[in-house]
């Protein structure tokens, strides 16, 4: 989805914002996004893309571009983020090979 | 009247620190080459003060209460969060701020109509973290950040960003203290897509193309040519990030860039490189 068509109130977008500053919050995330979904109000169609992880779905509900590598990085981790890393494919595989789902 | 004594353009993209082991040898050491000598430029130009120039990320910003500029006014700054801390790959660091420069850069752009907001608690990621790594690597020079809405539309455009660099070297001139050294330093870029179909992918012939106009020295020729569209064009998600570059020209008048290094990177995700404008010569007649 182009940067253009970004939804700017998407309740995602307001959970993944305050995600990244928030220790709290990015720690233990693929145990508790759950409970983060449910506080951040996050529509049914938002909630299952998370479940799937599917990154592709994520940026056509209109989640910012620019935090879809980042919504892969709280699943698998950021560090040594190469074009071979869990995150990076996982993104590869949703998104640039277009298979939506990655688990 | 302040003296701006060096200006530069520079990629920031976290492969660069993160995993550059990952890209071919010669792309190792053409960057690490190009930045270090880039360091060595501007700690030579014996700045008292850099004033960074940097996409925000979308991490101080939020979506619905957006600007186009955003001032850092801390005195001290730390870096980098957290969260970002192991994918950048850079130690924690401290670094000095100017509380009284980010005022007074604050108060100016604000009274010219730049859509600009300040904040003193400013979370770093890759926009500082991977350029102070190279350019002060002892965090020794006092750096004044300025986010900017890069990638969120409305972007400001690039005439209003170069308006803004204009703006900035008025500033430094008329309301910095006298003899104040002041060094420009604009973030981000090259071709890049982070988020889009293009993650894998660098666009090197636009990069060549970008790097080529901004060493005409010819800022008019610059705001032309490089459009938004066409820096859409070459990477959605991250190459309009080189209008904190455009911000940088902005401040150093009709002088020709020179590259230092560009490596159109794979590995990285991003075409790297970084330019300086000699500040020592006079302005071109172009």
């Amino acid at each position: 989805m182009p940067v253009a068509d970004v939804k700017r109130d998407l309740a995602s977008n307001r959970m993944i914002f305050d995600v990244r500053r928030d220790p709290a919050k990015y720690t233990g995330f693929t145990e508790k996004f759950e409970d983060l979904m449910e506080e951040y109000g996050l529509s049914e169609d938002e909630r299952k893309a998370f479940r799937d992880l599917d990154i592709k779905r994520l940026g056509e509900l209109g989640v910012h571009p620019y935090f879809l590598p980042q919504v892969s990085r709280l699943f698998h981790g950021g560090a040594y983020n190469h074009n071979n890393s869990p995150s990076a494919q996982a993104y590869g595989k949703s998104v640039v090979e277009g298979k939506g789902k990655t688990r | 009247m302040a003296e701006i004594v060096f200006a530069t353009g520079l990629s920031h993209a976290p492969g660069l620190t993160g995993w550059l082991d990952q890209a071919p040898e010669h792309e190792q050491k053409s960057l690490t080459d190009g930045f270090n000598r880039l360091g060595d430029l501007l700690r030579a130009s014996k700045p008292d003060v850099i004033i960074g120039i940097a996409n925000d990320h979308v991490l101080n910003m939020p979506l619905h209460d957006l600007h186009d500029f955003c001032v850092g006014t801390a005195q001290n700054w730390s870096g980098p969060a957290e969260w970002f801390r192991d994918w950048v790959n850079v130690a924690p660091y401290s670094v000095a701020g100017d509380a009284g420069v980010a005022k007074t850069l604050f108060e100016g752009l604000s009274a010219r109509g730049f859509h600009t907001t300040s904040k003193s608690d400013l979370l770093f990621d890759d926009n500082w973290s991977v350029p102070l790594k190279y350019l002060t690597p002892d965090y020794d020079i006092p750096l004044v950040p300025i986010h900017m809405n890069c990638v969120v539309p409305p972007v400001p455009s690039p005439q209003h960003c170069y308006d803004f660099g204009l703006a900035l070297r008025e500033i430094a001139e008329n309301d910095l203290p006298a003899g104040m050294r002041v060094a420009i330093m604009g973030t981000g870029g090259l071709s890049h897509d982070p988020g889009g179909p293009k993650y894998f992918d660098v666009d090197e012939e636009f990069d060549r193309w970008f790097l080529a106009l901004l060493e005409q020295g010819d800022p008019g020729n610059v705001l032309r040519e490089c459009t938004m569209e066409k820096m859409v064009a070459a990477g959605d998600g991250g190459t309009s990030e080189l209008i904190a570059w455009i911000a940088a020209m902005g401040a150093v008048g009709t002088r020709p860039a020179h590259t230092i290094c560009y490596e159109p990177s794979v590995a990285l995700r991003c075409g790297m490189g970084c330019i300086y404008w000699d500040m020592e010569k006079e302005t071109a007649n172009v």
